[in-house]
C-alpha cells in the first residue's frame, strides 16, 4: 500500500495535527466544545476514500492500527492516569528554592514510572499549594512542565506515549534506559538552572522565612496503595515484552495472547484503583475522566489519519516521501527534525514517522518488528535520536506532550500567570530547551 | 435542631428563582441567611486540550452568576433575610458538601424540574450524591413538575412546601432528628401527618398475632411523635400503612394532600447505595412531592 499511495493522502494528517497546533490558540472555545467533531472529520476524510480505493487492504491496517496501536495505547494512558489520580501528597509544604528543586527532582524520577500524566497529576497541585505564597511562580510551572511532564519521562516505555508506542512496535522496555546519559544531562542542567533562579526570585521577594498561618499538617501520602497498582502496570506491561504466549485473532488481526492479557491486567488495576480508593480523596485531587476522554477522543483522529503517512515512510526509497527519507541521514538529523516536529506537532505519532522513516531507509520492505531489531542492533544511535527528541522536544510547546495543557490548567485555575503559546516558546523553552538540546547534540550525536 | 442558615447551590436553571422564593417562608421560623452558590465546572473552562485555561470564560461566567445573584439577594432582603454570594469552579458534589461544612449550614436546597434518565427519576446524579454524603438536612425542592398519574401527564406546583408535610418515619436516629426538625417550624406549617409503613420484608415472617401486636406498637408511637408536634404547636394526625414502604409512603402522602414529605435517611456507602439503595432515596427519586431527608 505504501508504494502506491499518493502524497496528498497524509493531507488529513496534516490537517489533524494542525486543527490541535493551531484551535487552542485561535478558537480556544470553540476548540474546547467542538474538538471531538474535528478529529471525526479528518478521520473520516481519510477513511472514506482509503476504504473505497483498497476495501479490504484498508480496512485490515485500519482495524490493526486501532486494535494493535490505539487500544493498548489509551488503556496504558488510562491505567496510569486513573491509578495516579489516586495518589494525594498532603501535608503543610512552603516552598523554598531547595524543597522546589526537590519536588521536581522526585517528579522527574517518577514520571518514567507512573507517566509524566502521573507525575504531573501527582505532583503540580503539591507544587502550587507550597508557593502560594511567593510572588514569581510562573517559571515554577514552565520548569515543572520541562521535567516532570517530559524529560523526566525518557527512561521506560510508561514515561512518555512516544516509547510505549516504541514497544508495542518491539522495542524492548529496558532498552530506553539506554536514554539515562541523555536525560542525567539535561535533567542535570535544567535542575541547577531552576534552582538557581529560584534562589534569585527568592531573595528578591525578601523572603526571610517561610509564613507560619498556624495550619502546620504533616507531610502524607494518602492512597499510597495505589503505587501497589502501579507496580503492578509495570509489571504487566514487562511481562508483555517478555512471555511469547502464541497470537491469537481478534476481527482478523493477529495479537499477542500476552499483549491481550497486559491491556486486561491493566484496565483491571485501573478498576482496583477505582474500587478501593475512596472518593473524596479523588475529590480533592480534582480527580475527572475529561483530560483522558479528550486523549482518546483526539488519537482516534491521530491515529487512523497517521496511516498512509506511516506506509508510504515504510515503502522506503520507493514512497512518495523518499525525498524526506534522503534529507534525513544522520542521528543529528533525527534528533533536531524528531524534536522540533515533536514541539508542534503531538510527539507520539511524530516518533512513529520517524521510526518508520529510519526503518523506511535501513530496511526497506523488511517487517516492521525484525526492522526494529535490526535497528537496536545494528544503528542504535538513530533509535535513541528519535526517542530523545521526541520525548525532549515534547517541553518546547505548550502543544508538545499532553499533560503540558493539563498542568497549565490546574497552574491558571490556582491564580499562576501563566505566558501565551509564543511567551512560553520565545521567553522559556527556545533559550532554556534549546541551549540544552545544543549540549545534548554536542554530547551524544554528532 | 433549627433551620437559620440555607445553602441555595444553583446552576440557574428554570424555576430555581421561584423555589427560592418558596423558602422564603421559613424567616418566621428563624432563617437569617441564604448562602447563593455556583460551581462552575472545572471541565467547562479547564482542560482545554493542548490549550489550557479559559480565564476569559471563566470570567464571563462568573460576572454573569454574580449578576443574577445580585437580584435575588435584592428579594430576599426585602424579606429581612441576609445573603452571601460564592461563585467558585470545581467539582459540584464536593464544592457544595465542603461549603455547607464551613458554613454550619443547617439545610441544603436541591432542585429538579422533570424525571430524567432511564429510570425517569427526580434525582439527578449530583442530588444522589449529596443525599448519600450530606451531613446536613437536604431538601430537594421541585419546584414545578411533571408527571404520570393514571395514565395522563400532570403538571404540579410545589410552592407551599412547608404547609402540610408528611413525616415518614422508620423510628430510626434520622427520623427522630427529622420529628426535632419539624417541631422547630411551628410557625411555618399548618398540620403533619405522621406514617410509618409496616414493610413487607417484617410482615411476611409474622403470624397473624405477631402482626397484631407490631399494629399496635407502630400505633402507640405513632401517637407519640404526634404528641410531641402537638406540645410544639403544630396539629399532627397519625397513618399507619403496610406493603411497599416507598409506594405506600407516596400514595399517603397524596391522600393527606400533603406538601412534603420528610424522612430521616441513613448514609449508605456505594456499594449498599447501588445494589439496594434506601427507601428516603427511593422516596426522593419517585414522588412529586418536594423531599427533605434528615441524616
Amino acid at each position: 500500500m505504501g508504494v502506491s499511495l499518493p502524497l496528498y493522502s497524509v493531507l488529513p494528517f496534516a490537517g489533524m495535527l494542525l486543527s490541535i497546533a493551531f484551535f487552542p490558540l485561535l478558537a480556544p472555545k470553540f476548540w474546547h466544545h467542538h474538538f471531538g467533531k474535528v478529529s471525526a472529520f479528518w478521520a473520516v476524510v481519510l477513511v472514506i476514500p482509503l476504504v473505497l480505493k483498497y476495501q479490504g487492504g484498508a480496512v485490515y491496517e485500519i482495524l490493526h492500527i486501532v486494535l494493535a496501536d490505539y487500544v493498548p495505547f489509551i488503556i496504558l494512558l488510562g491505567s496510569l492516569y486513573t491509578v495516579s489520580g489516586g495518589i494525594l501528597l498532603k501535608g503543610t509544604l512552603r516552598g523554598t528554592p531547595a524543597l522546589n528543586t526537590g519536588i521536581l527532582a522526585i517528579g522527574t524520577i517518577l514520571a518514567s514510572w507512573m507517566g509524566t500524566t502521573g507525575a504531573a497529576m501527582l505532583l503540580i497541585r503539591p507544587l502550587l499549594r507550597a508557593n502560594a505564597h511567593r510572588k514569581n511562580r510562573t517559571f515554577m510551572v514552565i520548569f515543572f512542565i520541562f521535567l516532570v511532564a517530559n524529560v523526566g519521562g525518557s527512561l521506560t516505555p510508561l514515561g512518555d506515549p512516544p516509547l510505549f508506542l516504541g514497544f508495542l512496535r518491539g522495542v524492548p522496555f529496558f532498552w530506553t534506559f539506554h536514554l539515562l546519559p541523555h536525560m542525567l544531562v539535561a535533567a542535570g542542567i535544567l535542575l541547577t538552572l531552576y534552582y538557581l533562579l529560584d534562589r534569585h526570585y527568592y531573595r528578591r521577594e525578601g523572603i526571610t522565612a517561610a509564613p507560619d498561618d498556624g495550619a502546620q499538617e504533616p507531610i502524607r501520602i494518602e492512597g499510597a496503595y495505589n503505587f501497589i497498582f502501579l507496580a503492578g502496570i509495570v509489571g504487566a506491561v514487562l511481562m508483555s515484552g517478555m512471555a511469547k504466549w502464541g497470537d491469537i485473532s481478534i476481527a482478523g488481526i493477529h495479537r499477542g495472547v500476552q499483549d491481550v492479557v497486559r491491556d486486561g491486567l491493566l484496565v483491571l488495576m485501573a478498576g482496583l484503583s477505582m474500587a478501593v480508593t475512596p472518593r473524596p480523596l479523588r475529590e480533592a485531587n480534582a480527580f475527572t475522566w475529561f483530560p483522558i476522554q479528550e486523549v482518546a477522543i483526539l488519537f482516534i483522529g491521530i491515529f487512523l489519519t497517521m496511516i498512509p503517512c506511516l506506509k508510504i515512510l515504510q515503502a522506503g526509497s520507493q514512497g512518495e516521501l523518499a525525498f524526506l527519507i534522503a534529507a534525513v541521514r544522520e542521528p543529528l538529523h533525527y534528533f533536531w527534525i524528531t524534536g522540533m516536529l515533536s514541539a508542534f506537532l503531538d510527539n507520539a505519532p511524530t516518533y512513529l514517522t520517524f521510526l518508520s522513516t529510519a526503518m523506511g531507509g535501513f530496511y526497506p520492505g523488511v517487517a516492521e518488528s525484525e526492522a526494529v531489531m535490526l535497528l537496536i542492533k545494528e544503528n542504535p544511535l538513530y533509535l535513541l535520536a528519535i526517542s530523545a527528541g521526541s520525548v525532549f522536544f515534547g517541553a518546547f510547546t505548550y502543544i508538545g506532550n499532553a499533560p503540558n495543557f493539563m498542568v497549565r490548567s490546574i497552574a491558571e485555575e490556582a491564580g499562576t500567570p501563566m505566558p501565551t503559546f509564543f511567551g512560553y516558546l520565545f521567553k522559556y523553552s527556545a533559550p532554556i530547551l534549546g541551549s540544552v538540546f545544543v549540549v545534548i547534540s554536542l554530547l551524544f550525536f554528532i | 435542631m433549627k433551620i437559620e442558615k440555607i445553602l441555595f447551590p444553583t446552576k440557574f436553571r428554570e424555576f430555581a428563582f421561584e423555589a427560592l422564593e418558596s423558602l422564603l417562608v421559613l424567616k418566621d421560623a428563624g432563617l437569617r441567611d441564604v448562602v447563593l452558590h455556583n460551581v462552575i465546572p472545572r471541565d467547562e473552562v479547564g482542560f482545554v486540550p493542548y490549550g489550557g485555561y479559559l480565564k476569559d470564560e471563566e470570567e464571563r461566567l462568573r460576572e454573569e452568576a454574580r449578576i443574577r445573584f445580585q437580584e435575588w439577594q435584592q428579594a430576599l432582603s426585602a424579606h429581612g433575610i441576609g445573603s452571601k454570594i460564592v461563585i467558585e469552579v470545581g467539582d459540584p458534589v464536593p464544592n457544595i458538601l465542603a461549603l455547607a461544612e464551613k458554613e454550619k449550614i443547617d439545610l441544603i436546597v436541591v432542585g429538579k424540574k422533570k424525571k430524567t434518565g432511564p429510570e425517569l427519576s427526580f434525582v439527578g446524579s449530583h442530588t444522589l450524591q449529596l443525599m448519600t454524603r450530606s451531613t446536613v438536612p437536604i431538601l430537594v425542592s421541585k419546584h414545578m413538575v411533571e408527571y404520570e398519574f393514571s395514565g395522563e401527564m400532570v403538571t404540579r406546583l410545589n410552592d407551599t412546601v412547608f404547609q402540610r408535610p408528611l413525616l415518614a418515619t422508620d423510628w430510626s436516629e434520622p427520623s427522630t432528628r427529622a420529628l426535632e426538625l419539624l417541631s422547630s417550624l411551628k410557625n411555618v406549617v399548618e398540620a403533619v401527618s405522621v406514617c410509618h409503613v409496616i414493610g413487607v420484608k417484617i410482615a411476611k415472617n409474622l403470624d397473624k398475632s405477631g402482626l397484631h401486636l407490631l399494629e399496635k406498637e407502630s400505633r402507640e408511637r405513632l401517637a407519640r411523635y404526634c404528641e410531641r408536634l402537638t406540645a410544639a404547636g403544630i396539629p399532627a394526625e397519625p397513618h399507619l400503612g403496610a406493603g411497599r414502604s416507598v409506594l405506600e409512603i407516596i400514595r399517603i402522602a397524596r391522600e393527606t394532600h400533603a406538601t412534603m414529605i420528610m424522612m430521616g435517611t441513613t448514609g449508605k456507602d456505594r456499594l449498599h447505595e447501588f445494589f439496594l439503595g434506601s427507601n428516603s432515596h427511593r422516596v426522593a427519586e419517585a414522588s412529586e412531592l418536594p423531599t427533605l431527608l434528615v441524616p
